[in-house]
């Protein structure tokens, strides 16, 4: 009798995955692999005197507040306070990605994010090039460009929906820091062990492609 | 007999398990303060509620921690938490001096010192990467007049018998130790109900 119960239960169990599997399975899908794309920016594997926190950064405290506009109260609030921030709103629309919401609403709110990073990554390039020699810019240099990529490649994907203009200026943004990313991999500042496993194509190419020619953090 | 070593390895990591979420994940440091006549439960602490009040706008108390230069790598978050901890701590400690002697108050006040010089030691853990500007930087920002109030404080209350090392049981936070070996074997002087 028992086994009888058991076998009913495991069958039901059974039934449910099997289904619910088929049915769910591209959702689920393609959930995960949203999250993938915009979630770890920085590489678990990186060397931890490489990488270390981008919040704290001094690159961070002179760009962030270019770059996150909160008003007139913005020179009361921690540089990190507002880091947090900026990646907050990329968390909520990681969560609109993958609960499948994708109207004009989470479109805009893409292009924003794409153009917020993008623009955080421009200027901590724009810096003193051996300022990524410290671990907390590097950090903060390799996670506002892998976070950009990402939001980028989904624009890209919705190229159709959205104003050309914008997707320009987010393709201008991209080969300028291709650029940068280039330098800094021959410089030796950045090296792909920074960047995640699944940061974009785009910055692992030039990561494996270039070489580094010189050491620019050696004294 | 194997059967039964099978259920109490079994029971074994269930209770391991537990305590073990209890402690890292939940928190609930105060269940495993030793127990006795002088330590009550923590959860019950009346000062708690007392002190909400203070926790309110912290950022209003110009007397709590505060960063004094631009040229630091404190996460706000770490900031924000030196400045509510310290808003507590001083309400328990020296807004309401008397609070230490109630049994239940006590408990919970012993965790929270704990607490206390555990984010302390954790941002200068995280300080001692940067070297010794960062390092100074925190001793500075945990050295605020309120800081110094709850020093004084602590001292006056191990002086006087009403915080002893047996209280805290094996959790002795290092800053305090020299103060409860001094003054060991003191009795309380808490007003007697």
């Amino acid at each position: 009798m028992i086994r009888q119960v058991v076998t009913l239960i495991l069958a039901f169990v059974g039934g449910f995955l099997a289904v619910g599997g088929w049915i769910w399975a591209p959702k689920i899908s393609s959930a995960m692999s949203s999250l993938v794309s915009t979630g770890p920016s920085v590489s678990m594997f990186a060397d931890a005197n490489r990488i270390g926190r981008a919040e704290t950064a001094p690159v961070i405290r002179s760009c962030i507040l270019k770059v996150v506009d909160l008003g007139p109260d913005v020179k009361q609030l921690e540089p990190s306070a507002a880091y947090h921030i900026l990646k907050a709103g990329s968390m909520q629309a990681n969560v609109s990605t993958m609960l499948g919401k994708s109207d004009r609403w989470s479109e805009s709110q893409t292009i924003a994010l794409a153009a917020n990073w993008g623009e955080l990554a421009n200027c901590i390039f724009a810096q003193e090039d051996r300022g990524l020699c410290d671990p907390d810019n590097r950090a903060a240099a390799v996670e506002a460009t892998t976070k950009f990529f990402a939001y980028a490649k989904q624009t890209e994907a919705a190229k159709a929906t959205i104003p050309a203009g914008e997707a320009r200026v987010i393709e201008g943004v991209a080969d300028r820091l291709l650029i940068s990313l280039k330098n800094h991999r021959r410089y030796g500042t950045l090296a792909a062990a920074d960047f995640g496993s699944f940061a974009s194509p785009e910055i692992m190419r030039i990561m494996r492609e270039e070489k580094e020619t010189r050491d620019i953090c050696k004294r | 007999m194997n059967l039964l070593k099978r259920a109490a390895f079994v029971l074994g990591g269930i209770f391991l398990g537990i305590n073990l979420i209890n402690y890292f994940v939940l928190g609930h440091t105060g269940d495993y303060l030793p127990g006795g006549e002088r330590m009550g439960e923590w959860k019950a602490a009346t000062i708690r509620e007392a002190c909400y009040p203070a926790l309110e706008s912290p950022e209003r108390d110009e007397l709590l921690p505060k960063l004094t230069s631009n040229e630091h790598r404190v996460d706000w978050r770490d900031l924000t938490r030196a400045k509510e901890m310290t808003a507590a701590l001083n309400c328990y400690l020296v807004t309401h001096p008397n609070a230490v002697c109630e049994r239940n108050n006590r408990a919970y006040i012993v965790d929270y010192i704990n607490r206390y010089f555990a984010k302390f030691d954790e941002m200068m853990n995280t300080a001692r990467r940067y070297g010794e500007t960062e390092m100074s930087a925190v001793r500075n920002l945990w050295d605020s007049p309120r800081n110094r109030a709850i020093d004084a404080a602590l001292m006056q209350d191990t002086g006087n018998g009403r915080l002893i090392k047996a209280d805290f049981g094996w959790s002795v936070p290092a800053a305090m130790k020299p103060m409860l070996d001094r003054y060991k074997g003191t009795s309380d002087n808490c007003p007697k109900a």
